[in-house]
């Protein structure tokens, strides 16, 4: 039986998440009330350790980092199939970069005890770095494969998976336990069904703070981030613009003049 | 203080355009910081790579040279770098955004507890000496800084920085690594399958046609999928475009996808949010078709046709075959 | 008082039956519109997604969810498709006489089937000659030995020809006061689904008249106490009958403005979008307020139905504002889209001729009005 933590984080919906703009004349990120959802890359994180549940059999726990309102990701996962949730929430942990946010959820695995897979998605879709998966990895002196595309193997301890490279992919062979970072190739994920809901009603969320973790306020949220934002300042990758006129037909034959005439067609 | 060091990447043992770049940028920051840069080579049957090296720039290669080095091997790499670093305590590593650069840096990055930032367009050096990373962000650009933690790491996309002019006569010193015989594997590249790229790459491509949500459904796409073929350009896309479904990540130009160089470029439907213009670098003249005359893109672009893109690209398909059947 | 929020549970249901509706469902309702056919994907997608379970309680294989998980469904559902909609709320019409009257052994014969989707359901009432008035239907039993004979035609059924169990209204052949309700199964011999509608809306809606000529039904078919049949078809038709049609109603509403906003933002003209125009604004206020409305009505009857509370007064109003109120937010969707709104490519059309529908479906507004004055007067 597999034991198998998937890592989760609560984004702004992407759908709506190019509202937040910063503010040219504050300079600042004015706060937009939008919803929190699971981060996709993380959905796809988490079908992969239920089809591993389906075939082998394994205990699934899922691990976020975040403010209180992130429990409702946690939540929705548990409604997924995941058997336990646990929310990392402490006001010492905001503001963390990647490495902090990779140590913490580091030292949270450590605590779930022995597993044999860390499943994250490869990126966010608010920060993106891509780095929160091997950094925690190197924390937990775990060997680690991102960009799974492909799971080839999968059974017993030595698994062999596909890792994307530019136009292709590496066909890499690990033994467990590992951290995987997935891509959206890697699989379909299943949608919430209603009697998952119910299942979850019995499925426990565990909330851990810097206490818990048996951690210093110095080694976690913006203390313990090596990196921080110094400025914030709105851009111009400006060109003079001409606006073609004319009716439609009209419009597309300048275009096609202007262009030959600076000879780039 | 210590050194700038590119961690160079070969394929084929061959250095990669990325590293080049990086290093030539180097130069700049490392005469603002008075020191060295070194180079990060590791491989096989790479001794000759050394060369151009020095001729980019780099002032010490350090190299490893194994056959069990041949294929990027995260592991080895990794503990390879980390090993050095520890020893000769660089000031900055660059390290080329690419597939293996963005799995090594953080490995890096993590071992040495240090920060690392991702998606630069740019690197400075600000009046305190500290590397200032730039990347886009919520519509502008952040400068991200790590005041304490040394090594400060960056990664950075081909493209950003431009090919270094090569000095055939530079020369410096050679160090050989240790690689690490003993060290136990757990992970292992076993081999590397490459596929030929389809259609008109982005290296090659003199018109990049790019198409964002603008294009609706995939029939609003593959208009302008035809337009991009009529004109032999590569066809490039937006995030919202590849979340629809409708283009590949690897068509993505933008802060975490390609970047671009073209003489021509076409924006359609889209927004010209920063994430992507950022992608698209010295192009020599750029247009976009946007519905809504208010849009951002109108102020990056030299010339704008506010239509209906579902609208206007079919009808300028078929201008664009009169004209070219007529001429 | 009352706490006006849907709790975390509910969101999730909320948030499954929309990942459904827009996954599922979204991709065949082009296919339903042009053939008025395509049902078989859309029940078995349903059947998939537990949707026939909801209200089913647990022990008869169901979920037991209750009603307002019931209209948090539809309503999504309806977003999307308004037809899959009404096939998913007449199968809730034909389930209640179970839940409420069935015996145990029925209930254990046609439950857990109807749960898993294996079978469908449905409840006919509806007769040329009495549909407000429910009766002056004609369909007539005689018992004969172990058997009822039922005579008669039924129009207007949805989920007349997909339907396995049917639970039909009919009076004594020689006491025209006296109503009695029965289970017909697809295939009993003296039963076939006959003509096949084509409704102006809500195409890809099985919908369609049912005859029976001496049709033949065990008598343990019987559901409900003898001649009291009229309580069993009220079951049906009222509470459930009625909240089926807010989700629906509801679904199309939001649907409806939702595809108004979005034009409203992309339409330029005198050089902006529309939405910043008064006009449009107040049109776009007014669907909202319509709808904000029509959930706290739709929702408070369904909480009440979930506590057992009697909740068929409840259900008039809410039935008689949301589908009054669909209808109204279609035009004005349509009047927003300008030219567009009357081209089939543009959903609104559809909505539209879709909001026609739910006007008549499970008693007419004049039949709500003719309902809440006799409360209002009681």
């Amino acid at each position: 039986m597999l034991k198998i933590v998937v890592c989760v984080k609560a984004v702004p919906d992407p759908k709506e998440a190019d509202k937040i703009k910063i503010d040219p004349v504050t300079k600042t990120l004015p706060r937009h009330d939008i919803p929190l959802v699971i981060n996709p890359l993380d959905r796809h994180a988490l079908e992969a350790a239920l089809q591993l549940k389906e075939r082998f059999g394994a205990n699934i726990t899922v691990l976020s980092m975040g403010p209180p309102a992130a429990g409702n990701v946690v939540k929705e996962s548990l409604a997924l199939g995941a058997e336990h949730g646990i929310l990392l929430s402490d006001p010492a942990f905001a503001g963390a970069d990647a490495f902090a946010t990779a140590y913490t959820l580091a030292k949270a695995v450590e605590k779930v005890g022995p597993v044999d897979v860390v499943f994250c998605g490869m990126a966010s879709s608010d920060g993106s770095t891509e780095w929160v998966g091997p950094e925690i990895a190197a924390i937990l002196k775990l060997p680690v494969v991102t960009m799974v595309k492909e799971l080839v193997g999968c059974e017993g301890d030595t698994w062999q998976v596909k890792s994307k490279i530019e136009d292709g992919y590496r066909l890499v062979q690990v033994k467990l336990p590992a951290v995987f970072t997935v891509t959206r190739e890697l699989n379909i994920p299943k949608t919430l069904s209603f009697s998952g809901i119910i299942k979850a009603r019995s499925k426990e969320i565990t909330q851990w703070g810097l206490e818990d973790l048996n951690l210093q306020e110095d080694a976690v949220g913006l203390k313990g981030s090596p990196t921080i934002i110094s400025n914030l300042t709105s851009i111009e990758i400006k060109r003079e613009v001409k606006i073609i006129e004319g009716t439609t037909e009209e419009k597309a034959e300048r275009l096609i003049q202007k262009l030959s005439e600076t000879g780039v067609i | 203080m210590g050194s700038v060091w590119v961690i160079v990447e070969q394929i084929d043992s061959k250095v990669i355009p990325v590293s080049l770049q990086l290093i030539g940028h180097a130069t700049k920051l490392a005469a603002e910081l008075e020191t060295p840069i070194e180079a990060v080579l590791l491989g096989n049957q790479i001794e000759d790579q050394v060369q151009v090296l020095f001729a980019a720039g780099a002032d010490r290669v350090y190299i490893g040279d194994a056959p069990k080095l041949a294929y990027y091997q995260p592991e080895l790499y990794s503990e390879i770098i980390h090993k050095l670093a520890r020893e000769r305590l660089p000031e900055i590593i660059l390290v080329g955004s690419t597939y293996m650069g963005r799995e090594l840096a953080p490995l890096i990055a993590a071992k040495l507890e240090t920060g690392l930032t991702a998606h630069c367009i740019d690197l400075k050096v600000d009046e305190n000496k500290n590397l200032e990373q730039i990347i886009p962000a919520y519509g502008g650009v952040i400068s991200i800084l790590c005041p304490e933690k040394r090594p400060q790491m960056a990664t950075i996309a081909k493209g950003v920085f431009p090919d270094p002019p090569l000095d055939g006569t530079r020369t410096g010193d050679v160090v050989h690594l240790d690689v690490l015989e003993d060290l136990p594997l757990r992970v292992q590249t076993l081999e590397i399958v490459r596929e030929e790229p389809k259609g008109v790459t982005f290296e090659s491509a003199l018109i990049v046609v790019a198409g964002g949500a603008g294009a609706g459904n995939l029939d609003g796409w593959n208009e302008i999928a035809d337009l991009a073929d009529l004109f032999n350009a590569a066809l490039g896309s937006t995030r919202p475009a590849v979340d629809e479904g409708w283009a590949d990540l690897e068509t993505m130009i933008g802060q975490s996808g390609k970047m671009v160089s073209p003489d021509l470029y076409i924006g359609i439907g889209l927004s010209g949010e920063l994430q992507h213009m950022v992608g698209i670098v010295g192009a020599k003249v750029m247009v976009a078709v946007n519905i809504d005359p208010k849009s951002p893109v109108f102020e990056q672009v030299d010339y704008g046709i506010v239509e209906d893109c579902r609208e206007f690209i079919p009808i300028l398909i078929e201008k664009l075959k009169f004209t070219w059947k007529r001429g | 008082m009352i706490d006006f929020t849907f709790t975390e549970e509910q969101e999730l249901f909320r948030k499954a039956a929309r990942e459904f509706a827009e996954t599922k469902i979204a991709p065949k309702v082009p296919e339903m519109e042009e053939t008025n056919r395509g049902w078989d994907d859309v029940v078995s997608a349903m059947a998939e997604a537990e949707m026939f379970a909801i209200t089913i309680p647990e022990e008869n294989g169901g979920l037991g969810l209750g009603y307002v998980a019931r209209l948090i469904a539809l309503e999504e559902i309806g977003r999307v498709s308004v037809a899959t909609a009404m096939m998913l709320q007449v199968f809730g019409l034909g389930i209640e006489p179970f839940i409420k009257f069935g015996t145990e052994e029925q209930k254990k014969k046609y439950l857990p089937a109807l749960a898993k989707g294996e079978r469908l359901a449905t409840a006919a009432v509806t007769e040329p000659t009495g549909g407000s008035d429910p009766k002056g239907g004609r369909t007539t039993y005689k018992k004969d030995g172990d058997f009822y004979i039922l005579n008669g035609r039924k129009c207007f059924i949805t989920n007349s020809h997909i339907a396995d169990t049917l639970v039909v209204l009919a009076k004594d052949e020689e006491n025209p006061e006296a109503f009695s309700t029965f289970i017909v199964e697809k295939g009993m011999k003296g039963f076939k689904p006959t003509h096949e509608e084509h409704k102006v809306g809500m195409r890809g809606c099985n919908t369609g008249e049912l005859e029976f000529k001496d049709c033949k039904v065990p008598a343990e078919n019987l559901i409900g106490e003898k001649e009291k049949g009229l309580r069993v078809a009220m079951s049906a038709i009222g509470d459930v009958g009625r909240g089926g049609m807010v989700g629906c109603a509801l679904g199309v509403h939001t649907a409806c403005l939702e595809a108004s906003v979005k034009f409203a933002n992309e339409r330029i003209l005198y050089g902006k979008p529309i939405s910043r125009l008064q006009a449009i604004q107040f049109k776009l206020a007014e669907m909202k307020i319509d709808l904000e409305a029509g959930r706290l009505l739709g929702y408070r009857a369904a909480a009440m139905q979930d506590q057992g509370l009697r909740s068929g007064n409840e259900f008039a109003v809410a039935k008689y504002f949301t589908t009054e109120a669909a209808q109204k937010a279609a035009k004005m969707a349509v009047d927003i889209h300008g030219g567009y709104g009357c081209m089939e490519e543009f959903p609104v059309t559809r909505y539209l001729r879709d909001s026609f529908v739910l006007g008549p479906s499970a008693g007419t507004s004049d039949i709500m009005k003719v309902i809440i004055a006799r409360w209002v007067l009681s």
